[in-house]
């Protein structure tokens, strides 16, 4: 029984034997005439901590902190699920999850036999070895982080009036058993410090923003250029809309530019090529596979395997190692994000894609780190080549409609390019465009490809996880841009 | 089993006891349970059951000025005692804020009224009734019209739960409630287009929701009148706001009433009482005492009374959302940092009348991204919707945004519906602002 593997930390986090464990996962694939054909049991396990503090207006005014210990038991049978959870981990619970989830299989229709896809990568992945949970770091070390901070903001400008600077830090065990004898284990920190403030001059007011972090140790946050660098980035970006003007309405061409502003990427084709959305020929991208959706400067990457970044896992929510999914080579679309189930379903393979929330929810597919690959222009080269534009150096969010393919994401200041120079700064306005048709526009690719600073959560279904974005500067023709003016 | 609220009161009243004895110089404890079941269809057959029984405890702590908090979803005594001991090592281990602290006693309520939050029925429905409910949701909307092929599901969902608060002062709320709704979301499509149309319709009594196939149909509705969507050329307009996006404005200006922007002088409303905010038109009612309604709750998350208050009033603003901590911050009185019940109150225009009235201009179904700036109210949204051409809806419009300064939008409503239905704790009816600009080809 392979779950003994695993037992010591069942035992210790759970109070649970291997026996059990194996009895849970029995009564979930066995009706009351013995194990029916076709159908996958997985129990996710997840114990552990996650702690916040924040310091605003010069005092510590929070501090929290949030004990998990739950399971999900879930069994798929075709492309159908049962789910159920508890937070309150014992056998008999356990047994009665095992029971809700196993009523799916009542319901099993004609494509019950299609196995999900079980295949089990080779590759093992270490990324974010660490010897001291970020959560078990002393309040005061925290502490004197946020207020050196707090320090660092309020002195670049004397127009900085509020700062508000937060840490939160979580580390949890994760446990994955299933029918299939697979048991997986994996400890996943995550650290993040995030940074706001308010400039005030003459009655104005605006607001700057920056934040970071990894599946690292605590004192990583805490090197000097790490926290540095938010501090300033936020004061400037605040200091710098003070003298902004409102952005214009209309269309016209954009430089975006490296890291964040890889949201693009993310919510105009990532989301789009999603497993679940193609098996059920809902997505803007369902029939475009093998065809070109970008332009021939464009490729894009989902990689799960990047070492100590926010959106990377060892592997994912079903145990499948994580890996490095070309989704767009050279303009031309080449492949889905997966999960098991739909995986199975449309016959393509495992990605290690399945994430989940926490234990309350069935893994769906979902991004990891995705961003688009470098090319060869200068960033200056791209916005000398702009005669009227926008360049967009900071982004909010953004959204889209998997369906129509619209997505908006949100410029939070950007500046005018006229004749090739950056002329002057204006205020956040929403950019809008179509999936399938946006990428065609990109006509420059700059060689200064960066990954975003580790502060993206995104959302789906209800279920938020962290995630990376990417890009180096480009440059978009035709981009509708939501200025006022 | 869940717990009933009569079992969760004696663990909320121990965690208060223990926080006493190991030195918390003031405390609150919040517990929460619920069972919740999902029956999802798709394509009339069903796709997901997902039951799931829930529960949190939250326990806050402070050792005079300093204060820290924590959750857990272990309920056993043994370990209760040691999640306060933590706690409280926490708080002692922070830094002072002067202005923490709990409400002081003579806040709390003192009455909690029974809003009738819970429907018996909704437990009785058998999974096979529920599955029913789902397919004929997503029936009536497949077979509304040709042109929808495809689904993305339909299910209904409920939820029964109690919560319980309790603090250092004496304080001891409960109540519990309930939920259901049934939703669907399919697929049109026309030539090289595809839009998606959901609709759900969700309540706390069974016998409140709207049937399957008026929640299918109009999910099949709105898909359907978005086929042909363009864009249109940018312009200056009158914008119709629909009532979901009408509520969800709302959301966004009653946010920033919130004592924690006020103080930190981050919302285009700061300094703004008894001045006007918004047009003669507009008065925001927040009215958490309603019997029945789905943002309705006896008293607040502070254990403050919930009352029922005109935040804006003919346009003026009457005060702010002021929870204790932001009250001392502001030198004044707490009312209750959260709203219940929060609503436009509605005017004599029916929605037909308001797009007639418009000559050329947007009515706006659907919006995306964060485009809300709290601090200087700037606004900037993707959306979609329908065209209107003289007081008529033509065709559907997407891929364009909307932009403006939300004070000067409030300022600009010269219309508000008649059509206020309570579908949701945040409601509205159509309401109209005479210009937005509208970004394009």
């Amino acid at each position: 029984m392979i779950i003994e593997a695993a037992e010591t930390q069942l035992q210790k986090l759970f109070g649970l034997s291997a026996e059990q464990v194996q009895r849970v996962l029995d009564t979930a694939t066995r009706g009351e005439q013995g194990k029916k054909q076709g159908v996958f049991c997985d129990i996710y396990f997840q114990a552990g901590t996650s702690q916040g503090l924040t310091f605003d207006q010069g005092v510590l005014k929070n501090t929290s902190s949030s004990t998990t210990s739950g399971a999900g038991v879930r069994v798929v049978v075709g492309d159908k699920t049962g789910y159920s959870h508890t937070g309150h981990v014992n056998v008999t619970n356990l047994l009665q999850c095992a029971k809700v989830a196993r009523a799916i299989t009542e319901h099993a229709s004609g494509n019950a036999n299609v196995a999900l896809d079980a295949s089990d990568s080779l590759s093992q992945h270490n990324l974010y070895p660490i010897l001291n949970s970020p959560v078990d770091i002393a309040l005061q070390e925290k502490i004197d982080l946020l207020r050196k901070i707090d320090k660092e903001v309020r002195q670049y400008d004397a127009r900085i009036q509020n700062v508000t600077v937060s840490i939160a830090c979580e580390s949890y065990t994760i446990i994955i058993v299933n029918s299939l004898e697979q048991i997986f284990v994996d400890l996943r920190p995550l650290v993040r410090i995030s940074v706001s403030c308010l400039a005030e001059e003459n009655g104005r007011k605006e607001t700057g923003s920056s934040g970071g972090g990894g599946r690292y140790e605590f004192s990583v946050l805490a090197e000097d250029n790490m926290w540095q660098e938010h501090a300033h980035i936020a004061a400037k970006m605040a200091i710098d809309l003070l003298a902004s003007t409102p952005a214009p309405a209309g269309v016209m061409d954009v430089v975006l530019g490296s890291g964040w502003p890889g949201v693009l990427i993310h919510e105009a084709v990532g989301h789009g090529l999603e497993g679940d959305f193609n098996r059920m020929g809902t997505s803007a991208f369902s029939s475009l596979m093998g065809e070109a959706v970008a332009s021939p400067l464009v490729s894009v990457i989902d990689d799960g395997t990047m070492q100590d970044r926010r959106g990377s896992l060892n592997f994912d929510d079903e145990g499948t190692a994580t890996g490095r999914t070309v989704l767009i080579e050279n303009g031309v679309l080449k492949n889905y994000l997966q999960d098991k189930k739909n995986a199975g379903l449309m016959k393509s393979g495992v990605t290690g894609n399945g994430r989940r929330q926490d234990y309350r929810y069935a893994p769906i597919p979902r991004m990891t780190n995705t961003y688009m690959a470098g090319g060869e222009s200068t960033p200056e080269e791209i916005i000398a080549s702009v005669k009227y534009g926008l360049y967009a150096a900071n982004f909010g969010g953004g959204q889209v409609d998997i369906t129509n393919g619209n997505f908006t994401f949100s410029a939070v200041g950007a500046y005018l390019i006229e004749n090739g120079k950056i002329t002057r700064t204006v205020k956040g306005a929403t950019l809008i465009g179509n999936g399938p048709k946006a990428l065609h526009n990109v006509t420059m690719v700059g060689n200064d490809l960066s990954l975003d600073r580790g502060i993206g959560t995104c959302g789906k279904a209800g279920q938020g996880v962290p995630v990376g974005v990417g890009m180096p500067t480009i440059r978009i023709n035709g981009v509708t841009v939501g200025g006022s003016q | 089993m869940t717990s009933s609220k009569n079992n969760l009161i004696p663990i909320a009243e121990f965690v208060i006891q223990e926080g006493k004895r190991l030195g918390a110089t003031e405390c609150d404890v919040r517990i929460s349970s619920s069972n919740s079941v999902d029956t999802g269809v798709r394509l009339g057959e069903v796709e997901t059951l997902e039951g799931a029984q829930s529960r949190s405890l939250q326990f806050e702590a402070y050792v005079g000025k300093k204060s820290a908090s924590t959750s857990t979803s272990d309920l056993r005594r043994p370990a209760l005692t040691e999640l306060v001991r933590n706690t409280i090592a926490m708080a002692t281990a922070s830094e002072e804020d002067p202005f923490a602290g709990l409400p002081e006693a003579r806040y709390l309520a003192k009455k909690i009224p029974n809003l009738g939050l819970t429907d018996d029925a909704i437990a009785k429905i058998t999974t096979e009734k529920k599955i029913q409910m789902a397919l004929a949701a997503e029936s009536a909307a497949r077979g509304y019209d040709e042109r929808i092929t495809n689904s993305r599901g339909a299910s209904f969902t409920d939820w029964s739960g109690s919560t319980v608060f309790a603090n250092s002062h004496g304080f001891v709320g409960s109540y519990s409630s309930t939920h259901c709704s049934i939703s669907a979301a399919v697929v049109a499509s026309q030539d090289d287009q595809m839009q998606v149309g959901g609709w759900s319709s969700g309540a706390l009594s069974f016998n409140k929701l709207e049937s399957p196939e008026q929640v299918g149909i109009t999910a099949a509705k709105r898909a359907l009148r978005m086929l042909g969507a363009k864009k249109v050329k940018s312009q200056v307009v009158p914008v119709v706001f629909d009532p979901l996006m009408a509520a969800q404005l709302l959301a966004q200006f009653v946010g920033a009433t919130a004592g924690s922007h006020v103080y930190r002088n981050s919302s285009f409303l700061a300094g703004k009482i008894d001045q006007m905010v918004a047009s003669a038109a507009v008065t925001i009612i927040d009215d958490p005492l309603m019997l029945g309604g789905l943002g309705s709750r006896p008293y607040d998350g502070e254990g403050m009374p919930a009352l029922k208050r005109t935040l804006v009033e003919n346009g003026k603003l009457n005060t702010y959302l002021l929870s204790s901590y932001s009250a001392r911050k502001l030198s004044t009185t707490p009312n209750s940092g959260s709203t219940g019940n929060l609503y436009f109150a509605p005017g004599k225009l029916s929605p037909e009348e308001i797009i007639a009235s418009v000559p050329n201009g947007l009515y706006l179904t659907s919006v995306s991204g964060p485009g809300f700036n709290v601090v200087t109210g700037d606004y900037s949204r993707g959306a979609s919707g329908l065209w209107i051409e003289n007081g008529e809806l033509t065709f559907p419009v997407e891929g364009i945004t909307i932009a403006g300064n939300m004070l000067e939008m409030f300022k600009q409503i010269d219309a508000v519906g008649n059509d206020l239905v309570f579908r949701s704790s945040t409601v509205s009816p159509t309401i109209k602002i005479a210009s937005m600009m509208v970004a394009g080809d």
